[in-house]
């Protein structure tokens, strides 16, 4: 009884739902009430005013700077209440970790991931210096090197890793980031724009155009910087085992 | 072509979808949950979004993978009745 109710409840809703889609404006479509306005103004004015050849960049850093903002608070808001939940290793202390595996790495392993996290620290360097004028941006660099630090935990273990990147440098780093990103955005409050619209008339007569893209690259930087730390450190937070703090070998 | 393309991810996505969900263990849960990510990624580039698909290689598929895999390691792996 209780499976009917919610299978029809469920049927019911999923018509309700597909009714409302069939009475929206249909996808792709140029006459969209979305597509006739505020896009042809982003695409016909973005890059005299932005400076910034990626248009999405543009939209996402300039335009939309409140919006940008509030993604960035709460994602660090998050970061942060996962970090308060699993606690820091104390400063100082290097943590070593037991590991389980039956097979350890063999040195081909070792030599490889040694030989490959470098290229892809440098492909997320690119991604993130290269932001505006190609897809990819701070978040998604900093995410490339959140990743090659993973690999490279997994295959070296937390004493190696947290060696060469310790609790100073991540805590110093995460919060440096959060701070010059809102510097930079607060650079456009002064003048006269919104948040982080230096880009806008008024600021950008007085300012170079290539200073204005590497306000955007600064940015950039800051997010990916700050993303990478916080997800390395939720990492080593996640592994460490509180038992074992003397390296093991 | 294309459309063909568009045809298999998407039936892809839904066999990874409902895969995801009803295997019992939890580790080829996590791993079926990282091919989703995957083809997720394949159709944001199919749909010229190049830049969510970047984000959902890298988040999607390689750091949530990673930090569930820890997770099961700290708990159980199978899932219990």
């Amino acid at each position: 009884m209780k499976r009917v109710a919610s299978l029809l409840f469920i049927v019911a809703l999923a018509v309700l739902l597909l009714y409302v889609v069939a009475g929206m404006p249909p996808m792709g479509d140029p006459d969209n009430p979305t597509a006739t306005h505020v896009i042809p103004r982003y695409l016909e004015r973005a890059e005299e005013e932005t400076h910034t050849v990626n248009v999405i960049t543009g939209i996402i850093l300039n335009y939309r700077g409140y919006d940008t903002m509030g993604e960035v608070t709460v994602i660090f808001c998050a970061l942060a209440a996962v970090l308060a939940v699993l606690g820091r290793e104390r400063r100082g202390v290097i943590h070593g970790f037991v590991d389980r595996s039956e097979v350890p790495s063999s040195t081909i392993v070792k030599t490889m991931v040694r030989f490959m996290v470098p290229f892809i620290i440098l492909f997320s360097v690119y991604t993130i210096l290269h932001g505006e004028t190609s897809p990819g941006g701070g978040f998604q660099g900093g995410a490339v090197i959140g990743g090659s630090m993973i690999i490279f935990t997994t295959i070296f273990g937390l004493y190696e890793s947290s060696r060469r990147i310790p609790l100073k440098v991540r805590a110093s780093l995460e919060g440096a980031a959060v701070m010059g990103f809102f510097l930079v955005g607060a650079l456009g409050l002064v003048g006269g724009g919104n948040f982080l619209t230096y880009a806008w008339p008024r600021v950008s007569r007085s300012l170079h155009p290539s200073l204005v893209v590497w306000l955007t690259v600064l940015v950039e930087v800051g997010i990916g910087l700050g993303g990478a730390m916080v997800l390395t450190s939720i990492l080593f937070a996640m592994i460490r085992e509180e038992e074992e703090i003397a390296p093991s070998s | 072509m294309g459309t063909a393309l568009n045809l298999v991810l998407i039936l892809l996505l839904l066999a990874t979808a409902v895969l995801a969900v009803t295997a019992r263990d939890l580790l080829a849960a996590v791993i079926i949950f990282s091919v989703y990510s995957l083809i997720m990624a394949l159709m944001w580039q199919r749909l010229q979004a190049p830049d969510l698909a970047l984000t959902e290689a890298a988040v999607g598929a390689g750091v949530t993978t990673v930090l569930f895999v820890i997770t099961i390691f700290k708990t159980r792996r199978r899932e219990e009745e």
